[in-house]
């Protein structure tokens, strides 16, 4: 009788057993997913924007031909199941997923490719409009750039062709700003298309209320599944103290950007978890070379050696970043780990301002962004911490800030004369990083080197690995020596989810789409 | 002002001798009003010996020590840039009086000109100066203030300024009422009959007469300036970094509300007392500069 309860007791702990595990391996589905951020979108036409509170919600209404496996770079099919490439590197042929369908309705196939991709290259395509589509130039080199044509062989198969090998072509073509959009969406709404976006993605727009929420519903037709969350709400609260307090207080379901000094609290919570995303971004200090005396390289370089990079890690990331000496995560192949850094040293500073003919110092403008990004949680902070240490070498700078989509256009007006930014990887090549934010076709703090200009085109053509691999290290070393920036971080950005929260899977690009997220409760 | 102040030396002191002697006594009797006077002093004191109170440079960081609570060594604690809270509180003091004086004098200015001239002139003139001083007021003065800073740029000279238009309204409100009724007084007449033009009857007989309510106002605007400015600089507007005035002080702070509450605290009070300070004089002296409280 004993022995038999006892049976009795483990069969029904097997079966209990069994059954949760099932439940944490399959997930429930329903609910709504609040996850609340810093910042509102810019944009929600993912070519024309280059901000990650836009790709946040873009990643979720768009598919791209390849996308990344979670968690990861590496490329893995997306709209296209499988494809192939000539020996010469110049055709690429995509065969893609039948069936799938935008969410108005209209099939996904190899003319709807082709249409999206005209409409980035061709500077006379009639809906060529509504911006700059920045991030085509910057991974294509211009308008067309290296891809000549775009073809749709047949209904599911589309081919592209190249000017010349391009190694990074397909991490690039899984990028969150090449989402495909329903041409006759876009058709529909021209200029105002950003507000009205429509993809195939596994979440459908629903409505944006400016500077408060994006409201995104499951897609029950999505080629990957449906999803496990019935609806999706961005929200947008940019203190990063008050989104810590929602948060605790179970409005929203997660968030971005902690203040390094919450992480703490965050650890002590059962209720909260700490997912950190594996570090793949350069948050630094540029100096607009247009803007005297920062064309002087003996100026970049004296404020290199004032910023005490050690303590603002120390200070402002709760030890979840490293100090950056080059423009590359440490993570990423090609990454120059024999550049020694311009070491923290005031007198050296001051000499180097000297002989740049500025032994009294000047006064210029350091612009911050006003919102936390995940290479500077907290950027106010970390300028005038970089404020305090240029007065010590008498050096006086008056902190700018002005609100977060203003900032970028001015960015890209070149009308900042020193600003800290950051970039995110978006593709998991080194030539996202280098050339699009240093060589001199693409940057914007006025950054001239024929000679690195030379190597990063070099190394674009370039299929060999190991000749890549020379080639960015001698990129770095360029960079290092001219100084155009002061490299500050790599972060390990932290969010924080509540307990309930499952299979959140963080991306190092820094999105990730959420139609394998479910909520336990 | 002036011209009583020499009138009165010639004159036997009596008890019912110059008015303001008699206010400044009943102000002396008001317990309120010498509270304001006596937080105002401190306040006073603080600003003009900063340097020699103040243990540390309000902009002296150390980041790798900030929140440290109140200690010995700092004794309101450090802030989110490891400053010294009460270094930047005492300097702090320096701005926000600033602030209040310079511009509650420039609202003075601009609103008892435009004020006096409606009121002696009347009229059209009167019209349209009073018309333009509704719609002013017809805005919420915080709102107007952010809007003209917004058109300056943020910076403390923009939000003085700011503030200073906000407030010139009700001190042309006031000196226009007064204005008013005193031009219909004899002694006007007298003045006119005997040669006196416009400017003299304005600066030395109507001026000086609608002193008492103006000077009630004037206490009491620097209040409200301190507080604005505090706003604005809350919201970015105002003071920029590194400067430790009080509203950005307690901007800055609020990001660490659940963890380090002495950073907003301090700052808080600091805002808190400064105003009180002002309001308290302001109180006790419409008390003892009301006619009507004169032998109470």
């Amino acid at each position: 009788m004993k022995w038999r309860s006892l049976s009795v007791l483990l069969v029904l702990a097997l079966v209990l057993g069994a059954f949760s595990l099932s439940a944490f391996a399959e997930g429930k589905y329903g609910g709504t997913f609040i996850f609340g951020r810093g910042g509102d979108s810019v944009g929600l036409d993912p070519i024309q924007v280059t901000d990650g509170e836009s790709f946040k919600v873009t990643q979720q209404i768009y598919d791209t031909i390849v996308q990344y496996k979670p968690g990861t770079t590496e490329v893995i099919p997306g709209l296209a199941k499988e494809w192939e490439v000539s020996d010469d590197g110049l055709r690429w042929t995509f065969y893609l997923r039948e069936g799938v369908k935008f969410h108005d309705g209209n099939p996904v196939n190899a003319e709807a490719i082709k249409w999206n991709f005209d409409r980035w290259r061709l500077v006379d395509h009639p809906y060529h409009i509504g911006g700059d589509f920045t991030y085509y130039s910057y991974m294509f080199q211009g308008f067309p750039g290296i891809i000549k044509e775009v073809n749709a062989v047949d209904e599911y198969t589309v081919e592209f062709v190249l000017t010349e090998p391009q190694a990074p072509f397909l991490n690039n073509l899984g990028m969150v700003s090449f989402g495909i959009a329903s041409p006759a969406a876009v058709k529909k709404w021209g200029e105002d298309y950003f507000k009205h976006p429509v993809g195939s993605g596994p979440f459908k727009f629903v409505e944006w209320k400016k500077d408060d929420r994006i409201v995104l519903e499951a897609n029950e037709d999505y080629w990957g599944g449906r999803p496990y969350l019935d609806k999706v709400v961005f929200r947008s609260i940019p203190d990063n103290g008050a989104r810590y307090m929602e948060l605790q207080a179970g409005t929203i379901d997660m968030m971005d950007y902690i203040n390094p000094e919450d992480v703490a609290s965050v650890k002590e919570n059962p209720e909260l978890d700490l997912v950190l995303r594996p570090s793949f971004n350069v948050g630094y200090f540029a100096m607009h070379q247009n803007f005297p005396p920062f064309d002087n390289v003996l100026i970049r370089r004296a404020f290199n050696h004032a910023i005490n990079k050690e303590n603002l890690i120390g200070a402002f990331y709760a030890g979840l970043a490293q100090p950056a000496k080059n423009p590359l995560p440490p993570s990423l192949w090609g990454y120059n780990d024999e550049i020694k850094d311009y070491e923290y040293d005031l007198e050296k500073a001051k000499e180097l301002l000297a002989k740049a003919g500025y032994p009294d110092g000047f006064e210029f403008d350091l612009w911050y962004m006003p919102v936390p990004r995940p290479y500077f949680p907290q950027p106010k902070l970390v300028a005038q911490a970089i404020q305090y240490y240029l007065s010590q070498i008498g050096v006086k700078a008056n902190l700018k800030t002005v609100d977060w989509g203003t900032y970028l256009d001015k960015y890209y007006a070149d009308e900042l004369p020193t600003y800290l930014l950051g970039w995110t990887g978006d593709n998991g090549d080194p030539d996202n990083f280098l050339y699009v934010l240093l060589d001199q076709t693409q940057n914007n703090c006025g950054y001239k080197n024929d000679e690195l200009h030379e190597i990063l085109l070099e190394a674009q053509r370039t299929v060999d690995h190991e000749r890549r691999v020379e080639l960015y290290m001698k990129a770095q070393e360029i960079i290092h020596n001219d100084a155009p920036w002061v490299p500050i971080a790599h972060s390990t950005p932290p969010l924080v989810k509540r307990s309930y929260v499952k299979n959140y899977i963080p991306n190092p690009t820094s999105t990730e789409k959420f139609h394998r997220v479910w909520l336990d409760k | 002002m002036t011209t009583d102040g020499t009138a009165v030396k010639n004159r036997p002191r009596k008890k019912s001798g110059n008015p303001w002697l008699e206010a400044g006594h009943r102000l002396k009797k008001s317990k309120i009003g010498m509270a304001g006077v006596v937080i105002i002093g401190i306040l006073l004191l603080v600003a003009l010996f900063a340097p020699l109170l103040a243990p540390y440079s309000p902009t002296e960081q150390n980041i790798l020590f900030r929140y440290q609570p109140p200690s010995s060594e700092h004794w309101l604690g450090t802030d989110e840039m490891g400053r010294d809270i009460l270094s930047r509180i005492i300097y702090g003091s320096r701005i926000s009086l600033r602030v209040g004086l310079i511009s509650i004098s420039l609202a003075l200015l601009m609103g008892v000109t435009l004020g006096l001239i409606a009121g002696f002139y009347g009229g059209f003139l009167d019209m349209v100066i009073m018309r333009f001083m509704d719609i002013m007021l017809a805005f919420p003065s915080i709102l107007l203030a952010i809007a003209i800073v917004a058109i300056l740029g943020p910076q403390l000279e923009n939000a003085m300024i700011a503030i200073a238009i906000i407030n010139v309204p009700r001190f042309a409100r006031i000196i226009r009422s007064s204005a008013l009724s005193l031009k219909e007084n004899d002694f006007i007449k007298a003045a006119r009959a005997l040669g006196a033009g416009d400017f003299r009857i304005i600066v030395n007989h109507l001026l000086p007469n609608a002193m008492a309510p103006l000077i009630v106002q004037t206490t009491l605007s620097i209040a409200t300036a301190i507080l604005e400015a505090a706003a604005l600089s809350f919201l970015g507007l105002g003071a920029q970094p590194p400067s430790p005035e009080w509203g950005a002080m307690l901007s800055d702070a609020r990001s660490a509300l659940q963890k380090a509450p002495w950073v907003a605290t301090f700052p808080g009070l600091a805002i808190f007392f400064g105003v009180l300070g002002f309001n308290l004089l302001g109180d006790g002296l419409r008390d003892a500069l009301d006619p009507k409280m004169k032998n109470a």
